[in-house]
């Protein structure tokens, strides 16, 4: 049985169709893409798999259990981690907060209002390790606001790694970034996958980063799937050609 | 360490201040107290979750109401109706929380002040409990089976108050400074971030009302007795309004800062209605002052922090 | 009495309240639709339109005048605060407005005390609209017909001046994209200067007509500015058709709650808003929660 798994997933806004009839198999340990130009659909997908956003059809299975109707913090607590598009932190707090309060998510006494202190040591021994997983234990000190663009973006995907889910959902991470500062993250997120424990559900316009990290791609074009294989079958796919490699951008 | 250090200073300076202080300065000071801890339960949910609440005289309102009630209808010791007071606010407040976190942002704040304007027209109404129009006079302090009177003297209550103050914060202090209190700046700060993160945020945010409107009506069953009366004045929109002005003014999200600015308030009150009848005037310009300009408030620029809410 | 005419004049009756409930809340929601921020000094606006048309009629002796001075003043007022102090918090949160337009409330408020002093000032009505007149036999005050069809007209020209006019495009664009338009080489803040002073002068408008039937009185802020949120919540920030919706909603709930449930009928407009936020907690044609 698949880690996860999308079973006809649609998503109507009133006569648009964001999402069309999308099934897909992500097995454990795998790192998957999913692909396609402005507007296919890649950010609809991972707001219905996270239940910000719920779908007119279909259905999200994760290790088995019905996702679908949950709400998004009920989902995150199943498992699934994910990063937003646009960078979403906690702009006041220092790197190592943001990353302990992630952690503490998943913290059996995290209602507890009292005896805390267990609780935080626990939470920084897992967020530190985050951070440094991603290179990021020398602004750990520094408060996420006033990071370098690139580093927020992987202080977020740090946040996430923090709760030792069972699968991360990474939504652009490069986007907004600059061509060195894309080089680099793309280095330090595949020294992260290079291990292959992690399940990872990438979304990607840039298809540099997809082939460096992924080893399967799904392609979405206008909410549906055209195309799902490894890199090099989908690559030389002319459905895809035409959809995508040949009119990007 | 020296913050601990400086609220042990300050706890000695306010328990040595009956020897020092004439009768008047005392009631100034009683009353100073009682709504330093009236604006710091407020400063839970302003400062920390940035829950900004319009109705916060909601909470004050049903505490002195509760305790008044109690105290002329059974013969239940004082610090007993009190303490039932301040659990019925909060145990009232969790309802009101339910529906109030439906809406986030300003209409949150706009529930929260329909919700207290609610309670207001209620207080007018029902008679057999709130004497409507009149209020509850003649509140007295019943010595309870162990007849107990030191609190029917005006040091022995003025000792009552400190107490819950000082206790109050050393609570407040301990939760904002627990995973809860993180989660609590979490939502202040990116409340969707927070709920991604998968802490069902309505719930953390219905919980710290509910502790808020309990301090809060522990602040309004302490003044019901210190006075003797209950009037819907207590519940009255624009008295919301000063408890705000009290936290923004004194330093929001800080604890200590809501207490001063309530301080500042009394005082200000107090000298300004010497010279001028109009000094609410002068309330508000103060206020707007503060809010433009020194949005970190007094205990802010005491302490020369950065602005908490200047996005710069 | 018949059923049906009592119905019909009820009817009426809470149109002319609604047309009340339209001219308060329908500046909030303008200013908020435009602006993103709250006016916590709307109800206050309402209540100086009470005293300068009391004033206005006292000096002029004409109910007209006052009309015409009392959204002037009030909307002169509010742009200049706007000028002032708001134009420079732009870039804080959203809490701040609502701290400094409350500041304005407690200002206002006590010149208001001092100039008109703390007693409640009847509004004589013109001679036209002082009588009755009978609907079906019905006795019906004539000066709240005139309100129902006033509510009617203005409703009608604020749509008009949206759809039609420059300033209007310009409005509504601005709620769409302020950075656009300022990009187009429009003076973004001469905008939300004119809808600060648009949305207190419907305020004040409000406070005029509503002088004759409540008296001018240092109360009417605070019950003002709950009716006016109400009004936004329930139709939804921002949205002009909503407060429209909304204001009628809440008129007939409070005009046949105050018939047949008289000791309820302040409750029955918080349970409609309960009702509305349970069902789509954005408001009835509002866009976002």
């Amino acid at each position: 049985m698949a880690l996860l798994e999308l079973d006809g997933l649609t998503k109507r806004y009133g006569g648009l169709v964001a999402v069309n009839q999308v099934s897909m198999r992500v097995e454990t340990g795998e790192v998957r893409a999913v692909i396609g130009p402005n507007g296919a659909g890649k950010t609809s997908l991972f707001h219905l798999i996270t239940g910000v956003v719920r779908a007119t059809e279909g259905e999200v299975r994760f290790d088995g259990r019905k996702l679908t109707g949950l709400s998004s913090y009920q989902i995150c607590q199943a498992g699934l981690s994910r990063t937003f598009q646009l960078t979403s932190l906690f702009p006041e707090m220092t790197a190592r907060e943001n990353a302990r309060l992630s952690a503490q998510a998943r913290l059996a006494l995290r209602w507890q209002p009292y005896g805390g202190a267990a609780v935080f040591a626990e939470a920084a021994r897992r967020g530190d390790e985050a951070l440094e997983r991603l290179g990021l234990t020398d602004v750990a000190n520094r408060p996420a606001g006033l990071l370098s663009h690139g580093d927020q973006r992987l202080l977020e995907v740090a946040m996430a790694l923090a709760q030792r889910p069972r699968i991360l959902l990474l939504d652009e991470p490069t986007q907004g970034l600059s061509v060195e500062e894309t080089l680099s993250a793309v280095e330090t997120l595949s020294g992260l996958l290079a291990d292959g424990q992690l399940t990872v559900l990438l979304v990607e316009h840039d298809m540099e980063v997809v082939f460096r990290l992924a080893q399967k791609i799904t392609v979405l074009h206008r909410g549906t799937v055209i195309a799902d294989d490894v890199p090099e079958v989908v690559k030389a796919d002319a459905d895809v050609q035409a959809a995508y490699l040949g009119g990007y951008e | 360490m020296t913050g601990w250090r400086l609220f042990f200073l300050a706890a000695i300076v306010l328990a040595a201040a009956p020897f020092g202080l004439p009768i008047f300065a005392m009631t100034l000071l009683t009353e100073a107290l009682i709504l330093g801890l009236l604006a710091m339960s407020l400063d839970l949910m302003v400062g920390y979750t940035r829950l900004i609440s319009f109705g916060h005289a909601a909470a004050y309102g049903l505490g002195a109401y509760a305790s008044g009630y109690l105290l002329l209808h059974t013969a239940l010791p004082l610090p007993v109706a009190v303490l039932a007071a301040a659990l019925l606010a909060g145990v009232v407040a969790i309802g009101v929380a339910w529906v109030c976190t439906m809406a986030t942002g300003v209409s949150f704040s706009m529930l929260t002040l329909a919700f207290a304007q609610l309670l207001y027209a209620v207080a007018f109404k029902w008679t057999s409990v709130t004497g409507a129009s009149d209020g509850l006079a003649g509140i007295p302090r019943h010595p309870g089976p162990f007849g107990i009177t030191v609190f029917q003297t005006k040091n022995g209550y003025y000792y009552l108050v400190l107490v819950c103050l000082l206790g109050a914060y050393v609570f407040c202090r301990a939760l904002v400074s627990s995973p809860f209190g993180a989660v609590l700046r979490g939502i202040r700060e990116n409340e969707a971030k927070t709920l991604s993160l998968g802490y069902n945020t309505r719930l953390y945010k219905i919980a710290v009302v509910a502790l808020s409107f309990a301090l809060g009506g522990l602040a309004g069953a302490l003044y019901s007795p210190f006075a003797g009366f209950a009037n819907t004045e207590l519940l009255f929109w624009l008295f919301s309004g000063q408890v705000l002005i009290m936290v923004i003014v004194g330093g929001q999200g800080t604890l200590i800062g809501p207490i001063l600015g309530a301080a500042f308030f009394m005082l200000l009150e107090h000298v300004l209605s010497a010279y001028t009848e109009s000094w609410a005037l002068f309330f508000g310009l103060i206020f707007i002052g503060f809010v433009m300009f020194a949005p970190q408030g007094i205990w802010g620029l005491l302490t020369s922090r950065r602005p908490k809410n200047a996005r710069i | 009495m018949d059923l049906l005419p009592f119905l019909l004049t009820q009817c009426l009756n809470a149109l002319s309240q609604a047309a009340l409930l339209f001219f308060l809340g329908v500046g909030l929601t303008l200013i908020f639709g435009i602006m993103r921020i709250v006016n916590f000094a709307h109800g206050t606006f309402y209540m100086l339109g009470a005293f300068l048309g009391y004033s206005a009629v006292r000096l002029t002796g004409s109910f007209w005048a006052g009309l015409v001075i009392g959204p002037l003043i009030g909307g002169a007022i509010g742009a200049a605060f706007e000028m002032g102090l708001l134009r420079r918090l732009y870039r804080r949160d959203e809490s701040a407005f609502l701290m400094v337009t409350f500041g304005l409330t407690l200002v206002l408020g006590e010149i208001i005390r001092l100039l008109w002093g703390v007693n409640a000032l009847q509004v004589e009505l013109p001679n036209m609209f002082a009588g009755i007149v009978f609907l079906f036999d019905e006795p019906f005050p004539t000066y709240r017909l005139f309100l129902a069809g006033a509510g009617v007209v203005v409703a009608i020209a604020i749509w008009q001046f949206l759809e039609r006019t420059r300033l209007g495009l310009l409005i509504r664009a601005t709620s769409q994209n302020a950075e656009m338009v300022h990009a187009l080489g429009v003076d973004v803040n001469l905008v939300r200067t004119a809808i600060f002073g648009i949305g207190c002068g419907l305020a004040a408008l409000g406070g005029v007509l509503a002088a004759p039937l409540v008296t001018a009185s240092l109360g009417m802020a605070g019950n003002a500015i709950i009716d006016a949120f109400v009004i936004v919540i329930i139709g939804g920030m921002g949205s002009f058709l909503g407060s429209l919706l909304a204001a009628v909603l809440v008129a007939f709930v409070q005009v046949f709650g105050n018939y047949y449930f008289p000791d309820f009928a302040l409750a029955a407009m918080y349970m409609l808003m309960l009702l509305v936020l349970v069902i789509r907690p954005g408001g009835l044609l509002g866009k976002e929660a």
